[in-house]
């Protein structure tokens, strides 16, 4: 059976110092809309190598009924401004830019949608509009602080490969703690950027939130990392509704032409509560 | 032994063996033998073994010489949970 189309729009939206290039995935004419759902994307390289994820994501997600916005934050992808320019507290406010759009124009259940440092930035949002939301967080960096050390750690870890005596990170963060920009793996990263994401966690959201986490690792198994297991047991004991899925796939927002991870399409799927005809497909 | 599992498992998840690294013992060499393991392979790895045993590997406690084998590897990982 031939299946309607989903329509995919391409606009910009204009935010604070420019406009914001985005994708809005419209499910079929005739096709009941559940609500809307909003992709926030990770990281420098990472938001680069998932984008193909990302988008048979949206894909699948419009097809059965949800309205989908993907939004390049502030200097990245195809928004106006240099990503030298771009600061932790403009992505948030991108991120409640997008969702304020969204509601206005697809009633019924609204999802944030983060992957990786994504979900810092939704979590933040959330806790900025106080009201219980539903969050949907793929392999979600738990430590704001942890993931921009890792960045940094780019330049030393091309320094192991090429076998030379790896030159310290703590250099970089001494340059940033000064309000100096660094450069690293051709991103310039300024002080403002480096300082709200290493204060950014995924505590305090309203209560009430549910959250659904989707971690990478053998199914058959399905025990959740120690580090996300402690992240579950803080959200319960604050009150929100968190459950987490163990699911197979690649690590296709590290490596540039991973295999699809298609168990994460389903998951994610039965997670926003959809028939399970449409996840089957 | 069970260190060695779980580096195993991460390396095959961060490098995309498909199980190809199924008969590597521990003095199989990693760093320049296998092609997959560049600049961001090389973080990958690192980043996969903090989210996973949540410590810290400090830039003075890395360098070449922990990616030369599969066993230089685990000791690696296994003295950093000893500590």
């Amino acid at each position: 059976m031939k299946r309607p189309a989903t329509t995919l729009q391409a606009f910009f939206l204009d935010g604070a110092r420019g406009q914001r290039f985005c994708l809005l995935h419209a499910p079929p004419s005739g096709q009941a809309v559940l609500g809307h759902v909003v992709y926030v994307h990770p990281f420098a390289e990472e938001m680069n190598a998932a984008r193909h994820m990302a988008g048979m994501q949206a894909r699948a997600m419009a097809r059965a009924g949800f309205a989908v916005l993907q939004m390049d934050l502030m200097g990245c992808g195809d928004s106006s401004g240099h990503f030298e320019e771009a600061s932790w507290d403009a992505w948030v406010a991108d991120v409640t830019l997008a969702r304020g759009w969204m509601l206005e124009r697809w009633p019924g259940v609204a999802w944030l949608w983060g992957l990786r440092a994504g979900c810092l930035l939704a979590a933040q949002a959330c806790r900025q509009d106080g009201l219980p939301a539903q969050l949907l967080l793929w392999q979600p960096v738990m430590s704001g602080k942890q993931h921009l050390h890792q960045f940094l750690r780019l330049q030393m870890a091309g320094d192991i490969v090429r076998g030379e005596s790896s030159r310290s990170t703590s250099r970089l963060i001494h340059l940033l703690e000064q309000g100096e920009s660094v450069e690293v793996a051709g991103y310039s990263l300024s002080a403002a950027l480096a300082q709200g994401m290493a204060q950014a966690d995924l505590e305090a959201l309203p209560a009430g939130t549910q959250i659904v986490c989707l971690e990478l690792g053998d199914a058959d198994i399905g025990a959740v990392s120690p580090a996300l297991s402690a992240q579950l047991q803080r959200w319960q004991t604050s009150g929100c509704n968190a459950q987490a899925h163990v699911v197979a796939g690649s690590v296709f927002w590290q490596m540039q032409e991973s295999p699809d991870s298609p168990a994460w399409l389903a998951t994610s799927l039965r997670s926003l509560g959809c028939a399970e005809a449409e996840v089957a497909l | 032994m069970a260190v060695e599992t779980d580096v195993m498992r991460i390396l095959d998840s961060v490098l995309s063996l498909q199980g190809r690294g199924a008969d590597w013992q521990r003095h199989t060499p990693l760093l320049g033998a296998v092609p997959e393991l560049d600049s961001m392979a090389v973080l990958g790895i690192i980043t996969a073994l903090e989210e996973r045993f949540a410590f810290i590997i400090h830039d003075d406690d890395i360098d070449s010489a922990v990616f030369a084998t599969l066993g230089s590897l685990s000791d690696f990982v296994a003295a950093k949970q000893a500590e």
